[in-house]
């Protein structure tokens, strides 16, 4: 009888992990399922603030218990319980994100595995400065000129506008026309 | 959720008493109990060294063994911890070995500078490793074997200073056994491999040690 008010005072008693252990160990599964629960409980929000999805949290919470019920022997019920659990708990999660972070590498792909079905070679171009500068000179010959000053000389279209004697705005309209022409000869 | 509470209720049936672990401190004593059993075992198979006697009364030799069982000590009862999840709540005493080898590198430092002139090399050299290594492979097999029944939760060093634990048992033995004097022969053969076995230690851990 004075076991069992013992008991059941323990067992209500849900903050006191150790003697809730003490009693599991004991073969008491009553006081295990309440371990196991208030457990779970205490380790929720420890693996929420660190994985993003609910499903996630179950999963390991359930792989934490099992490891719980397989470790159990290397507690004895004389220290705390809490860095106990905490320590597998945090080794299982450990284990999980290593797990997660290599599936992740394994499922990317690497850039050798796809390079044959591209395209071509992305990174290079068939125009060179010798095909854009044979172009610019098939232009009419005002719009080459200014071309050839601005990007070859490094003029501005206000000094190209006073060395051609033009105004400014329209040196950057015949420029702009140029550029679209060129744009489509490169393009073919 | 659901799942968590068929999971606890699948537990909670299947539990029965359990015999809880013994004391690390136990524990480490057993191992340091049967392991000088061992060394004693071995040595009597092998043999003392003739000049044991002789260099039992020089200070440095004397103090490479004491800092040497030093070594085995503290490995001993840092396993025995590392085989715990929490280490027992004793993290520093998990972590002795570094004092240990601290202790260790120091005698060695002074015994090289000591040993003048210097010792001549002996005409062998790898056999020593090979030699530490046979007789630390039981030790190592047995320590590991009996750490999976624990629940390590540093699976990498728990693996790296078992071996250390069965490597000192090795070099002690042939400290004992072997005649040789000289402090850079046993720094290359006996201790520099000790070390590299260490390392080896925490691969094999992590693939030994997983629960």
């Amino acid at each position: 009888m004075k076991s069992y008010i013992i008991n059941m005072f323990v067992t209500e008693n849900t903050d006191n992990f150790e003697a809730l252990m003490i009693l599991s160990l004991n073969g008491d599964q009553r006081a295990y399922a309440s371990l196991l629960k208030e457990t779970s409980r205490l380790l929720r929000p420890f693996l929420a603030k660190r994985l993003s999805f609910t499903n996630e949290v179950d999963d390991l919470l359930q792989e934490i218990l099992i490891s719980i019920h397989k470790a159990r022997h290397t507690y004895d019920g004389k220290r705390p319980y809490k860095p106990w659990v905490y320590a597998i708990a945090r080794f299982r999660l450990q284990d999980y994100l290593r797990a997660h972070y290599s599936d992740q590498l394994r499922q990317a792909l690497d850039l050798s595995e796809v390079e044959e079905s591209l395209p071509e070679y992305v990174t290079e171009t068939a125009i060179s400065y010798e095909s854009i500068r044979r172009e610019v000179q098939k232009l009419p010959a005002k719009q080459a000129t200014i071309l050839q000053l601005m990007h070859e000389e490094g003029y501005t279209a206000k000094e190209v506008a006073v060395k051609m004697g033009m105004n400014e705005s329209a040196v950057k309209v015949a420029a702009h026309r140029a550029y679209k022409i060129l744009r489509k000869k490169l393009e073919k | 959720m659901g799942n968590i509470d068929d999971l606890i209720d699948k537990l909670a049936r299947d539990t029965a008493v359990v015999k809880p672990a013994p004391h690390p401190y136990l524990l480490s004593l057993q191992w340091m109990g049967v392991a000088a059993a061992y060394l004693i075992l071995a040595l009597v198979f092998s043999g003392l060294r003739p000049d044991l006697m002789l260099n039992l009364q020089q200070p440095w030799f004397v103090t490479e063994i004491a800092a040497l069982v030093c070594i085995f000590i503290a490995t001993s009862l840092s396993a025995a911890l590392l085989a715990f999840p929490d280490l027992h709540q004793k993290r520093s005493a998990a972590f002795a070995p570094a004092l240990a080898f601290v202790l260790f590198l120091l005698v060695m430092f002074c015994a090289w500078n000591a040993d003048s002139p210097p010792a001549p090399l002996p005409v062998h050299s790898f056999e020593c490793t090979i030699s530490i290594t046979l007789v630390a492979l039981l030790p190592a097999a047995w320590t590991l074997y009996v750490m999976r029944k624990y629940a390590s939760t540093h699976c990498r060093w728990a693996g790296s200073i078992a071996l250390l634990f069965a490597f000192s048992v090795g070099a002690l033995w042939l400290r004992l056994y072997e005649i040789n004097d000289s402090i850079l022969h046993v720094v290359e053969w006996h201790y520099l491999p000790m070390i590299v076995f260490g390392l080896a230690g925490l691969w094999l851990g992590k693939t030994v040690l997983k629960w």
